[in-house]
């Protein structure tokens, strides 16, 4: 017990110094800037400006929680219907050398490409923005789940599938209580590198899209804006709520990962 | 009509073909089997030509060297590994794969870490047993895990078990089921010898709570323990291409005492016997030259 506290006290005080240590360069860049980039100081005073009624909800003006909001709204369908797609495909490529054989070269073609690549096609195929955005992170946060799920479905260990074969398990109970409890931290890790693509690539694609979003908001407001006070803030922003989703992800992939 | 007829020839037939080999009491009958396996380097035959009979609420141990083939043996009645050529007969018929009438405890215990005691033998249950009712399965895994005092410990997971509680989960599990063989890959290997002494006597139990029906075929590389729980000890030659070298009876009287079978001079026989027909290659004259 005591050691536990020593060491969460440890990690908080490096914490604490890796802070320290961004806010010393930062500060020093702003000084040899001469202020064009905005100082740690200056940038806590438009972060409280930001924040200053987050909720607000006009026709013409969005706070900055309805605009993280709606950010997080298009990641979570993108990634949920990529997510939908590569679970389920990744147990067929995991449990068939042949579905693998077939797939992974398309795979291996198609993930490398940019995510700024898969905007026009999508703005072509859907005629409307924001659901190119949306096909983008789609796309983009397929891969990692799918490549972990098919390794985790293709790794589970002789052991287990005999207890399947042993006591004549169906097809449903082998998949339940068998693949999916098995390749569960798999998949987790996958989804955690795809929530982290997917929060990645939104930013990219509200700058193309416009609407409302954080993306749009460094765009706009920041850069045309002549804002850079504000691109800092929506940066931070954007950084604490990528390592909050990682975060979750990582719990989760623990809290279902077991001792043999 | 005819039909009728012709049935009743092909059976005669078959009976009069089978019947030397299936007596009613006769469990496991294995006819001439080998097993080759393709490697990278070629074809390699674990056992060849093994011929052998156990009757019903026998125990058999098989006994041998690492890489004998002993367990490769039992997974051809478990239906886990394919004979190349001959074949099994389990419970009077052909083996095609693993079957609820034959239980199996692995060497590793095989139990999904991600499901409680009570789950491991419920899952279990509810595959092999489905004509039974919820309540019926239920009342079966409480009956078994009771039976091997496990009670109190069905909602941890495995990983919480030692490796004593484990194998008795597995062994539980076996049990559970109900079958007429149960085939037992060095399911003790694992445990200190304490633990492994109370599992023996764990299994007789269960053994003779049944009546000494089931038919029981254990792997072990263990003497003592193949003595004390045997009816007969098969000992196996050396693989590649594996034999059966001797079958040793153990005349000793049921119930076994573990602490009085030890003076026996029949148990000393038999070990003698059995030790011999196991390190016969290293003797004091070998270490000499």
């Amino acid at each position: 017990m005591k050691a536990k506290a020593i060491k969460i006290g440890w990690s908080v005080v490096y914490f604490v110094a890796g802070m320290l240590l961004l806010l010393g360069m930062w500060d020093m860049v702003s000084r040899m800037t001469k202020g064009e980039l905005p100082s740690p100081v200056a940038t806590w005073g438009t972060f409280k400006e930001v924040m200053t009624n987050p909720w607000q909800n006009d026709p013409d003006y969005k706070g900055i929680g309805i605009k993280l909001l709606s950010s997080l709204a298009r990641v979570g369908i993108g990634f949920g219907l990529g997510s939908l797609i590569a679970i389920p495909l990744g147990f067929v490529l995991g449990s068939s050398r042949i579905a693998m054989n077939i797939i992974n070269p398309i795979v291996q073609i198609l993930r490398p490409v940019s995510p700024l690549a898969w905007f026009p096609l999508g703005l072509a195929i859907f005629q409307d923005s924001p659901k190119a955005s949306i096909f983008m992170i789609f796309i983009c946060s397929l891969w990692p789940t799918l490549i972990n799920t098919s390794f985790g479905a293709s790794s589970i260990p002789q052991d287990h599938k005999n207890v399947g074969k042993a006591f004549g398990f169906s097809v449903w109970k082998y998949i339940t209580k068998i693949m999916l409890p098995y390749t569960l931290p798999h998949i987790f890790t996958g989804l955690r590198l795809s929530i982290g693509v997917a929060w990645m690539v939104i930013v990219a694609g509200e700058m193309l899209s416009g609407g409302i979003g954080l993306g749009y908001f460094v765009w706009e407001e920041g850069f045309n804006g002549g804002s850079i006070g504000k691109i800092l803030v929506a940066i931070l922003i954007i950084g604490a709520v990528g390592l909050l989703l990682d975060r979750i992800f990582t719990s989760l992939q623990k809290r279902f990962t077991y001792a043999v | 009509m005819s039909t009728a007829t012709t049935n009743i020839a092909t059976k005669n037939i078959a009976d009069s073909i089978l019947e030397p080999v299936l007596t009613p009491t006769t469990a496991i009958g294995i006819n001439n089997v080998t097993v080759s396996f393709k490697t990278p380097k070629g074809t390699y035959t674990a056992v060849k030509e093994i011929s052998l009979t156990v009757q019903k609420g026998e125990i058999v141990s098989l006994i041998g060297h690492s890489g004998c083939g002993k367990s490769t043996l039992m997974g051809t009645i478990s239906g886990m590994v394919k004979p190349t050529t001959g074949e099994v007969i389990a419970n009077g018929k052909k083996v095609f794969g693993p079957g609820p009438d034959r239980g199996i405890v692995f060497q590793n215990y095989s139990l999904l870490p991600w499901l409680s005691v009570y789950r491991n033998i419920y899952e279990a249950v509810d595959s092999a047993l489905k004509e039974l009712s919820k309540a019926e399965k239920r009342e079966l895994v409480e009956r078994n895990l009771k039976t091997v005092h496990l009670w109190d410990h069905k909602d941890k997971l495995p990983g919480q078990l030692s490796g004593g509680m484990k194998q008795r989960v597995a062994i539980a599990r076996a049990f559970a089921i109900n079958p007429s063989i149960l085939l037992l890959d060095e399911p003790f290997g694992a445990l200190d010898a304490l633990t492994k002494s109370n599992m023996h006597v764990e299994l007789l139990k269960l053994w003779n709570l049944d009546n000494r029906e089931k038919t029981i075929v254990m792997v072990t590389h263990d003497i003592e323990e193949a003595i004390f729980l045997s009816d007969r000890v098969v000992v196996m030659n050396n693989g590649p291409e594996a034999t059966i070298k001797e079958i040793v009876p153990v005349p000793l009287e049921r119930p076994r005492n573990k602490k009085d079978i030890v003076h026996d001079p029949v148990y000393m026989q038999t070990h003698d016997r059995l030790l011999n027909l196991l390190i016969d290659k290293f003797s004091i004259a070998d270490i000499k030259d």
